[in-house]
């Protein structure tokens, strides 16, 4: 931070203060995750630190073997640049002439470990794959044009035997440099650490007397249970010794638990126990939800010295049978761990003392769970199937716990399970780094980085990035941890000196800054992201999807087949957009004009479908008596409604079919009108999903999975074989899963669905209505438009369908589809050679161009439908932003204090460029210009409706180089062309991460929050290692819990 | 003072000569509030919104200045000046939006498409109904003449408790005229055929009450999204099969209008051309049938806009008043700049104290003479009620815009000064003043909601909350 004139003396003193170790801020941040650096290695190169850390010279090195060949270049310019040794460690490395590396490092042990890996392109890219251990974990990565290089990973890996194997294959590969964690010892592996993530019921046994067990676990009402006679029991130092029969039992239904298995489809009974003896048998009622000894939900009972577990699904009896159980000899009279679980797939496993003792499929879903059933311990809740012994702990799960969960759970004993679970910590992230996610780093992004960011760095201070946090600015350290009294950066905020000529923090958020350096000054995060941290989504409400209109057509469509897409146009309201797409869901309101319409189409519907066709699709009985009529209604209403009725629903239903009997109708009219009430029910206006719980993430239901794939993939309902998918609980495997993602994206309408994307993340409905200045633009017509829009949307098809090229090809791809019209608007050579053509929807002739010869065209921001967004005067401030903040994901707020925004016209001798470099020069308001205008001078050459001139229309020769700096980064790169511009931007990580959100954001319906961003960055990580095509993206997306579960909302919340 | 009662058949006029008959009122007097007597006076409260705002600095000419039309309503109008919106700003984001989302929350957005709490509208409503609006009536009346609509708090000014807009933009004559007094044609059904319509009715709402119940699966605000689909489906019913007798005279729908809605009317923020003949027609044809709603007592609670937040339009046409010529408007010719650039909104932000501001205070002027109209239209001999006050006294109506200064390069002076007015309100409030308050508009409102009986005030818990008495009558 620089001294500001006129600067108090107790600011004034801070600045004397020398730059001191950071003693009490550890800068091995992965250590506070649980990672510590192992070690690294300079690939051809002598040792070097980087980032902190030490990187050996690979001749040097012990335990690592490398054949490969040597090579090195340091006159390659590295896109992006970096720091002078990074740089010169990147530009020596080894390769491989027959494109087979290979690293291996020995003597390792076993554990856990994380593997990054330098990469980097000298010449012409390639692409090749790269295994640890055999298995790829990063298949045909492109390595781009010469100069660009990349730190690839993080991928982890197990090691139990001491080695660990890099290869690498196909192309040729140069290897930079190798970093390599282990997870700490004592730290538990986040995904396989017991997680309180679907606790229903815990028992703790920690009363030390009375006649009620408590329920620990925080989830809803507490179900505690009531020993039926104390004196048969003793309590003990956090067990509860049953000596002789009672019963000890909930005086309610334990309906949440109930509730939620039906829900979820899964289950999970824990138990530490201790038998008595190896005899009892019934089986002995170690944990019950029953009703009687012949009704049940689920039992864990002891049989002789076996366990027998009895679960009810729809493919067992009442009663649980047949009962899943162990082996002879396995019940011990010693301290055991019994788990029982058993998934939506129908897998089912029985594990004691942490191992597994036996799997079996029991088929099925838990759906005819009985509500009324009370939850019992040491007996059956007649009290006539008893069990003796101790009770330690007792967690019943509505999901079913892997088995690496299950060891970890044994691996901590009973004690350790119990202050895990009852505890109710997170078992990953610090309470500091949680401080600084939620509420330092927001400060940060809405107070500081427009100043000091890595693109201004104002000071010298980056305050957007740890590592350069933490090296402080020109004027020193911006805070020493836990000394609030010798932080620079808590001083300047304290006395209002900083943010200087903004608005000054509130007291609350000077307070949380003093707070969390007395706290440590844990900075968890890599980069302080403004688009995640200065937003303001609101992520608190779950708001239900609406269909769109167009969903609701390609409904109608699917399922009773008939077309309704001109009446749904005309009569329902049309969609608002919100947030960028027009289905985002808290705008998808209803008013009276919707639900006239939906009546109204309804009737148009019925009217049009063969309605005893599609009756006969599901029975062919016709009669309207109760029965019949009723099995059908469940049979159309599980088609049309996009899921199983209950009985209630069904009853509901009879009632339309009922009225028409009583007013002498037949069969065909009875359904006629139940197809007609179906139509406008909820049920498939809505995409109705289950979304209370205790507020944590739960998987969603199966049904509800098979609309959201559907929806998102196709726009339309789930068809036939995703619902028997669903029935079967198909989809909780994640292989058969993706095989249906698969399946859907080979199905038309997931083509027609990327292009509506397109469509609204470019907005290029705003062309329809464009009415450029006459004057200016004679030669302009409404057809010219439409064909502009045609040209984008052509194009996307080709790159994305045809091509399979990833998303971000789309800035750079050299060819175009033009209509006659719209290629000598643009001044293209003739369509002689132009042999490839299509058809755009309004029936226009699109040809073929193939740009290789054009530099200056090729990509989406050369063709006029985005060039249009910066108006008649191709405003360099529209396109700079529309760059930024839709390419870029970056963010900038609205003219700050200080500026006259009046537009500075054009004139002979002055450009558009140089008023805006005038802008960027600025010293107050360069520090938002510089951030996006630079963009558009690339493309100062393309006038307001995309024509391309060398100059203006007042003679300025005009220019299309610059130099810009990515958000998120801090490098400034340069670019000599706007062909080039497209370039840099055609490999930017930055732009894969936009598209990324842009994508998930419109699968999911809303912009995700602060609390998602963790689940974005895997979905960006994943998809752009896959490939980062649009049906990479689009399965990442499906396969991420931002789709397969749902944040619930608390069941105490009114 | 005997109430006067509608007529049986009540002549529209608007510009150019547009009428609509509309026989059916009789029927509907039987809901209405001069039908009764001896019924009380009910609450009602409209926001009303003009674009672009008055620069605080003008403010103070009064009725001398741009108020002038308002002078004919002055000893029924309390203008408060210095009503301070600086709490709506939002970091980066420039007063059109988060002033318009202001303007009658007094709370930042919360979004794009939400605000950051209810208006003041909403809030009453529900303290007067807490189970809701008769079927009768449209729960909340939301209409505009506007063309700006980047973002949905330009031009919609009513708001739900969750931010949500509470009812659909009704943009057009006609679309008003149908939501307010549309009926559902279902004349040509015979009974058997209506009977089973009406079990499907049945159906579809005992789903709808099954998914907004206890039992639902759905979180709360799916719930409450749920909720006001259901209501809307009871209002519909009340329309299909509460009317017993279907005109054959049935009424004549306005014309369609000729302007530019939708897409069209804001093509990428460059602006539209348009005389201010067009504008006055739909704005006076919109207008009303808003105050006919609010006399034949279908609405008591809603909001109107005249032109949106960030207004972009390239006026034309000469404007009189009182019998003079006020100013030639050609906004792209005077700017000498087309797009967004020659547009009415550039004289915002040119204004300059030590200068004229000529165009920019014509513009004003002529806004405040539309809102004037609106406003008089419910204060006609045919608006008197039964305390012998008329609509317009006995309504809260509160008048205002999204800023008080149109340069953005002052947040702080940009929502400060925000001109607001409020009316009567049955002699809840002071009027026949101009007052400057010097106060937060969120303690305004609070002291208006106090007023009403609202039983709630907006904004944060914590706060250092000031009564401000002196609107009070």
């Amino acid at each position: 931070m620089s001294p500001v004139p006129g600067m108090g003396r107790r600011v004034a003193a801070a600045l004397l203060v020398l730059p001191t170790l950071l003693m009490s801020l550890r800068t091995a941040h992965a250590d506070e995750e649980g990672w510590a650096f192992v070690r690294g290695i300079n690939l051809n190169g002598d040792a070097v630190v980087i980032d902190g850390h030490r990187y050996e010279a690979d001749r040097d090195a012990k335990d690592f073997v490398c054949r490969d060949s040597r090579f090195e270049n340091q006159k390659v310019q590295l896109r992006p640049g970096t720091d002078d040794a990074r740089a010169r460690m990147i530009r020596s490395s080894r390769w491989k002439p027959d494109g087979n590396n290979a690293i291996r490092l020995t003597n390792l042990t076993k554990g856990r470990y994380r593997v990054y890996l330098y990469t980097w392109e000298d010449s012409d890219p390639e692409r090749f794959t790269i295994s640890l251990e055999g298995r790829p974990v990063l298949k045909e990565h492109n390595s781009g044009k010469a100069g660009t290089w990349k730190k690839l990973g993080p991928w982890d890996v197990t090691v139990d035997d001491g080695t660990l194997e890099l290869t690498c294959r196909g192309g040729h590969a140069n290897l930079s440099g190798l970093e390599l964690w282990r997870q700490t010892d004592g730290a538990v592996a986040a995904a396989d650490a017991p997680s309180r993530s679907g606790l229903l019921a815990l028992y703790t046994f920690d009363e030390s007397d009375g006649a009620v067990v408590h329920d620990r676990s925080g989830v809803g009402e507490p179900l505690n249970l009531t020993i039926a006679d104390p004196s048969k029991v003793t309590w003990d130092r956090g067990r509860l010794i049953v000596r002789s029969a009672t019963r000890i039992a909930s005086s309610r239904p334990a309906a949440k638990i109930s509730d939620a298995v039906r829900r979820s489809g899964e289950i999970t009974v824990e138990a530490w126990i201790r038998p008595e003896n190896t005899k009892q048998s019934g089986p002995a009622r170690i944990v019950t939800i029953s009703g009687d000894p012949n009704r049940r939900n689920v039992t864990l009972g002891q049989d002789g010295d076996r366990y027998d577990i009895r679960l009810r699904t729809t493919s067992t009896s009442t009663n649980g049978i047949p009962s899943v159980a162990t082996g002879s000899k396995t019940v011990r009279t010693d301290l055991t761990h019994v788990v029982y679980t058993r998934d939506r797939t129908g897998q089912a496993r029985v594990y004691v003392d942490g191992r597994q003792q036996r799997a079996e499929r029991i088929g099925g879903d838990l759906k005819n769970w009985d509500r009324s059933f009370r939850l019992g311990l040491a007996n059956e809740l007649s009290g006539d199937r008893s069990w003796l012994g101790e009770l330690h702990a007792v967690a019943i799960y509505g999901r079913a716990l892997s088995p690496s969960e299950v060891a970890q759970s044994f691996r901590l004993g009973a004690e350790g399970t119990q202050e895990l679970l009852a505890g109710g910590a997170p078992e990953t992230a610090s309470a500091a780094e949680r401080m600084f996610e939620a509420e330092i780093a927001p400060i940060l992004a809405r107070h500081c980085l427009e100043c000091h960011d890595g693109a201004t760095k104002k000071g010298g201070l980056d305050l957007s990035r740890r590592d350069h946090a933490l090296k402080g600015g020109e004027s020193g350290l911006a805070f020493v941890a836990g000394k609030p009294g010798e932080s620079l950066l808590l001083d300047l905020v304290e006395s209002d000196d900083m943010p200087a000529d903004r608005e000054p923090l509130s007291d609350v958020e000077k307070k949380k800054l003093r707070r969390w350096i007395e706290a440590g000054a844990a900075w968890s995060l890599e980069l302080v992201d403004p688009a995640i941290y200065a937003q303001d989504a609101p992520t608190g409400s779950l708001f239900v999807q609406r269909l769109t209109v167009p969903e609701y057509i390609e409904t109608v469509r699917s399922t009773v087949g008939v077309d309704i897409s001109e009446e749904a146009r005309e009569l329902l309201p049309p969609d608002v957009r919100a947030d960028g797409f027009t289905n985002t869901a808290y705008n998808l309101g209803v008013d009276l004009k919707h639900v006239e319409a939906y009546a109204r189409l309804a009737e148009i519907i019925v009217r049009r479908m063969d309605v005893p066709a599609f009756a006969r699709r599901f029975s062919k009985s016709r009669s309207i008596e109760d029965n019949p009529m009723k099995k059908l209604i469940g049979q159309m209403g599980r088609y049309l409604l996009r899921g199983p009725l209950d009985e209630n629903e069904i009853t509901v239903f009879r009632g339309v079919a009922s009225t028409v009997a009583a007013a002498g109708g037949d069969f065909d009219e009875a359904v006629t009108y139940t197809v007609a009430a179906m139509l406008q029910s909820p049920r498939f206006i809505y995409r109705i999903e289950h979304q209370r719980g205790d507020g944590t993430w739960w998987p969603v239901g199966s049904y509800e999975l098979a609309s959201r794939l559907s929806y998102i993939i196709v726009g339309g309902p789930p068809d036939e074989a995703l619902l028997q998918a669903a029935e079967r609980g198909e989809l909780a495997d994640p292989d058969r899963c993706r095989a249906h993602v698969d399946r859907l994206l080979q199905d038309p309408r997931a083509r027609a669905r990327s292009q509506q994307f397109l469509t609204e993340w470019l907005d290029l409905d705003r062309l329809e209505h464009m009415q450029p200045g006459r004057e200016r633009f004679p030669d302009w017509s409404p057809e010219l438009a439409a064909d502009m829009r045609a040209e984008t949307l052509a194009y996307f098809d080709e790159v994305v369908w045809e091509q399979k090229q990833p998303l971000t090809a789309l800035l750079n791809a050299p060819f175009t589809y033009a209509t006659p019209q719209l290629a000598e608007h643009y001044g293209l050579p003739s369509d002689e050679g132009a042999t490839t053509e299509r058809r755009s929807t309004n029936g226009r002739r699109l040809q073929r161009y193939d740009l290789t010869k054009i530099p200056e065209r090729g990509g989406l921001l050369t063709q006029a439908s985005l060039l249009t967004v910066g108006g008649d005067d191709a405003s360099m401030v529209t396109r700079g932003l529309f760059v930024l903040t839709d390419l870029l994901r970056g963010r900038v707020g609205d003219p700050p204090p200080c500026v006259d925004t009046t537009p500075v016209p054009t004139k002979a001798g002055l450009t558009q460029r140089a008023i805006a470099e005038a802008r960027v020069a600025d010293a107050q308001c360069g520090v938002c210009h510089v951030k996006f205008e630079p963009f558009a001078f690339g493309l100062e050459k393309f006038d307001g409706i995309g024509r391309w001139h060398d100059r203006d229309e007042h003679g300025n020769r005009l220019r299309d180089d610059g130099e810009i700096v990515i958000p998120g980064g801090d490098q400034r790169i340069a670019y000599d062309s706007s062909a080039e511009l497209m370039d840099i931007l055609a490999e930017s990580d930055r732009v894969r991460e936009c598209i990324t959100w842009k994508l998930t954001q419109f699968a999911i319906g809303r912009p995700p929050g602060v609390a998602e961003a963790a689940i974005v960055r895997e979905i960006y990580q994943a998809a752009w290692q896959d490939g980062g095509t649009y049906p990479d993206l689009i399965r990442t997306i499906v396969l991420s819990d931002l789709v397969q579960k749902t944040r619930t909302e608390p069941e105490t919340t009114p | 003072m005997k109430p006067t009662q509608i007529s049986r058949r009540t002549a529209l006029k608007g510009l150019g000569g547009i009428t609509i008959g509309l026989p059916f009122l009789e029927e509907m007097l039987a809901s209405t509030a001069a039908a009764a007597p001896q019924a009380a006076v009910p609450v009602r409260a409209f926001n009303v919104f003009f674009g672009l705002g008055i620069p605080a600095p003008i403010q103070t000419e009064g009725y001398d200045g741009v108020f002038e039309p308002l002078k004919p309503l002055a000893d029924k109008l309390l203008i408060m000046r210095n009503v301070d919106q600086v709490r709506c700003d939002q970091k980066g984001i420039n007063a059109h939006f988060d002033g318009a989302s202001g303007a009658f929350t007094a709370e930042p957005p919360d979004g794009e498409a939400r605000a950051g709490g209810p208006s003041l509208d909403q809030v009453i409503r529900r303290a007067h109904h807490p189970d809701g609006m008769p079927a009768d009536q449209v729960p909340t009346l939301v209409a505009g003449t506007f063309f700006r609509r980047s973002r949905v708090s330009r031009y919609v000014h009513s708001y739900n408790e969750d931010g949500t807009v509470a009812a659909m933009m009704q943009e057009t004559p006609r679309a008003l005229f149908e939501r307010v007094f549309g009926a559902v044609n279902i004349a040509d059904d015979d009974a058997r055929t209506r009977r089973l319509k009406l079990s499907v009715l049945d159906t579809v709402v005992d789903q709808y009450r099954l998914y907004t119940g206890q039992r639902s699966p759905l979180g709360a605000a799916s719930r409450a999204r749920l909720s006001e689909h259901l209501d809307r489906i009871r209002e519909y019913e009340q329309r299909a099969f509460a009317l017993e007798q279907q005109r054959a005279d049935a009424p004549k729908m306005p014309p369609r209008s000729a302007l530019a809605h939708g897409g069209a009317a804001d093509p990428g923020g460059e602006g539209i051309d348009i005389t201010l003949e067009e504008l006055r027609q739909e704005w006076r044809l919109l207008a009303d049938l808003y105050a006919l709603a609010i006399q034949t007592d279908r609405a008591r609670f809603g909001s109107i806009t005249f032109l949106a937040a960030g207004e972009r339009i390239r006026l034309t046409g000469k404007y009189e008043y009182d019998g003079r010529l006020v100013h030639e408007f050609n906004d792209s010719r005077q700017l000498n700049a087309s797009g967004s650039q020659g547009c009415s909104h550039e004289w915002w932000h040119r204004f300059n104290e030590k200068k004229d501001n000529q165009q920019l205070r014509a513009h004003a002027h002529m806004k405040l003479n539309e809102v004037a109209y609106f406003l008089s239209r419910l204060d006609g001999p045919d608006c008197v009620e039964a305390n012998g006050r008329t609509i317009l006294d006995n309504t809260l109506l509160t008048i205002s815009t999204e800023s008080g200064d149109g340069r953005h390069n002052d947040p702080k002076r940009e929502l400060s000064g925000v001109f607001h007015a409020i009316t009567g309100a049955n002699g809840r409030f002071r009027t026949g003043q101009i007052l400057d308050v010097n106060a937060e508009g969120l303690d305004v409102y609070n002291t208006m909601l106090d007023a009403m009986g609202a039983g709630r005030p907006l904004g944060p818990e914590k706060r250092d909350a000031r009564a401000i008495d002196a609107i009070r009558a």
